[in-house]
């Protein structure tokens, strides 16, 4: 198993020349602006600015889609779901489902708000490398525990996906064939998943030992070295800029849709 | 460094008793000096209680009684001893960090030194290993023989001066095997070694001490000790083939 979140941080952009720092505050900062939006004009720019940023950032299209797979399932169970379910004004009946207006916007708003967010937040951990990514939160002032917690899920779950294929093969060359859902496929799924986390938890105490024994805890960890330039500071107030600009823009216009979607 | 000076034991350890809840007796009085400059190989069956021996010298377990004085210094249970360093047995399980480079730091940083002076240990820790050339690479990129010499230049970076090496030659292949036999034997600290790799004790040690079931069998020079076969085979071992009288000798291409 491999985590391939930053497979695309050795791109050249000018996202991946952002300085890690700058450049958490900034897309947090949209995202969290994009959050806020509730008006549905807001929607066509919040599209065009995350479309924007994407082609900047030089990241592949495929590399998108294939991070959106798996949340899709959920966008696609909210708007196959809110349209029919949610609101007042009946748009359409589809035999005897009743197509509503409210919840097809709250649908829209959801989706556009989601694809959108995403989309920013791949951008954001797809051009630094997550190490960096890491010292970047801690020098921000993420307490050193949480980073550290992070940086050793970060180096652990390559083990542990490494370890779970061996056994995967192991039964395989003793006769485990896939077979649909049955007790005893679900026993051997029980005793995988236990192996797995006892033998995490008895690596999890040599590496603590491991640990202490280099003086961990004993003396503060230095705050990683990053370096601020203008162009740093520039994008950053862009981005804040942007991001205003969407809260802004909601709010001075009234959350107009939003009374539609109550 | 002052008992070094004066000829003190780097290492004194007397009347050790260790138990686990569930595991009674698994250090059974043990008393051990070890002299600076000494290379120490600590040969045994599995379960003899080597691992459990270094842990207790490392400060992470606390023995049952008994007393434990490296460098002058009781070990205290809990207490950060930089000067004495442990290289585990597994190197996944000593290789937390991400990259090479953040490894190698990890111990100088909690010492408190400064920047410079952790790139200047770090960089030099690395050319002990000859793996300066690994230095930005990932952790979980390595091989088996790569694993092990950053794990001990994570150690060397905190400038042991006892340094226990715990089956050090476990999974390596024969080209690692002997660069680290070369490290071990151009080292300078003192070293203790445990492993079931007799030759490579036989190759780097000057004194071998032979446990077994949480005692101490026998202590001294690896020939005499590993020599006798009795001895040997009484306690789960073999004579090192290289002690071994040859019936047909060597024969060597031109």
């Amino acid at each position: 198993m491999k985590l391939r979140i930053d497979e695309y941080s050795n791109l050249d952009s000018p996202f991946h020349r952002w300085d890690a720092r700058h450049k958490l505050i900034g897309l947090m900062a949209l995202i969290f602006a994009f959050s806020f939006v509730r008006d549905l004009r807001m929607l066509l720019a919040m599209v065009v600015v995350t479309v924007i940023i994407y082609i900047i950032s030089k990241l592949p299209v495929s590399f998108l889609l294939r991070r959106l797979r798996y949340p899709s399932f959920f966008l696609l169970a909210v708007v196959l779901t809110l349209p029919f379910l949610s609101g007042q004004t009946i748009i359409m009946s589809i035999g005897s489902l009743d197509l509503r207006q409210e919840g097809l916007l709250a649908a829209l708003l959801i989706a556009t708000r989601f694809l959108s967010i995403l989309t920013i937040g791949l951008v954001l951990f797809s051009t630094t490398p997550f190490l960096t990514n890491i010292k970047a939160m801690r020098a921000l002032g993420l307490p050193a525990i949480m980073a550290d917690m992070a940086l050793l899920a970060f180096r652990y779950l390559q083990e542990i996906g490494q370890d779970l294929q061996r056994m995967q093969t192991s039964m395989r060359l003793r006769g485990l064939r896939k077979r649909r859902l049955s007790i005893r496929g679900l026993r051997i799924l029980a005793w995988l998943s236990g192996s797995i986390l006892v033998r995490s938890y008895e690596q999890s105490e040599w590496v603590y030992k491991a640990m202490i024994l280099r003086g961990y805890g004993h003396a503060p960890h230095p705050r990683g070295e990053f370096h601020t330039h203008s162009r740093d500071v520039i994008a950053l107030c862009v981005i804040l800029t942007i991001a205003a600009g969407f809260i802004g823009g909601d709010i001075l216009l009234g959350h107009g849709s939003a009374a539609l979607l109550q | 460094m002052l008992s070094q000076e004066l000829g003190e034991p780097v290492l004194t350890v007397s009347g050790l008793w260790f138990s686990y809840p569930d595991r009674p007796n698994v250090l059974k009085d043990i008393s051990l000096k070890v002299m600076p400059g000494e290379r120490v190989g600590l040969i045994g069956p599995n379960g003899a209680g080597k691992t459990t021996l270094f842990l207790g010298l490392c400060g992470v377990l606390k023995p049952s009684t008994g007393e434990i004085v490296v460098l002058g210094k009781p070990v205290v249970n809990g207490d950060f001893r930089p000067e004495v360093a442990l290289v585990f047995q597994n190197p996944d399980d000593q290789l937390f960090c991400p990259s090479v480079w953040d490894d190698v730091a990890f111990g100088p940083q909690n010492t408190g030194l400064s920047k410079d002076e952790v790139e200047a240990r770090v960089k030099k820790a690395l050319s002990i290993v000859a793996g300066s050339e690994l230095a930005d690479r990932p952790v979980h990129h390595l091989s088996e023989g790569e694993k092990r010499i950053i794990s001990i230049a994570g150690v060397l970076a905190m400038r042991p001066q006892l340094v226990i090496y715990d089956e050090p030659s476990a999974n390596l292949d024969i080209r690692s095997r002997r660069r680290l036999i070369r490290l071990l034997q151009a080292s300078k600290e003192t070293i203790l070694v445990a492993s079931h790799d007799l030759e490579l004790v036989l190759e780097v040690c000057n004194r071998v001490v032979l446990m077994d079931k949480g005692s101490i069998i026998a202590d001294g020079n690896p020939r005499e000790v590993m020599g006798d076969d009795r001895l040997m085979e009484a306690h789960g071992q073999e004579k090192p083939h290289s002690l071994v009288p040859h019936q047909i000798p060597h024969r060597h291409s031109k």
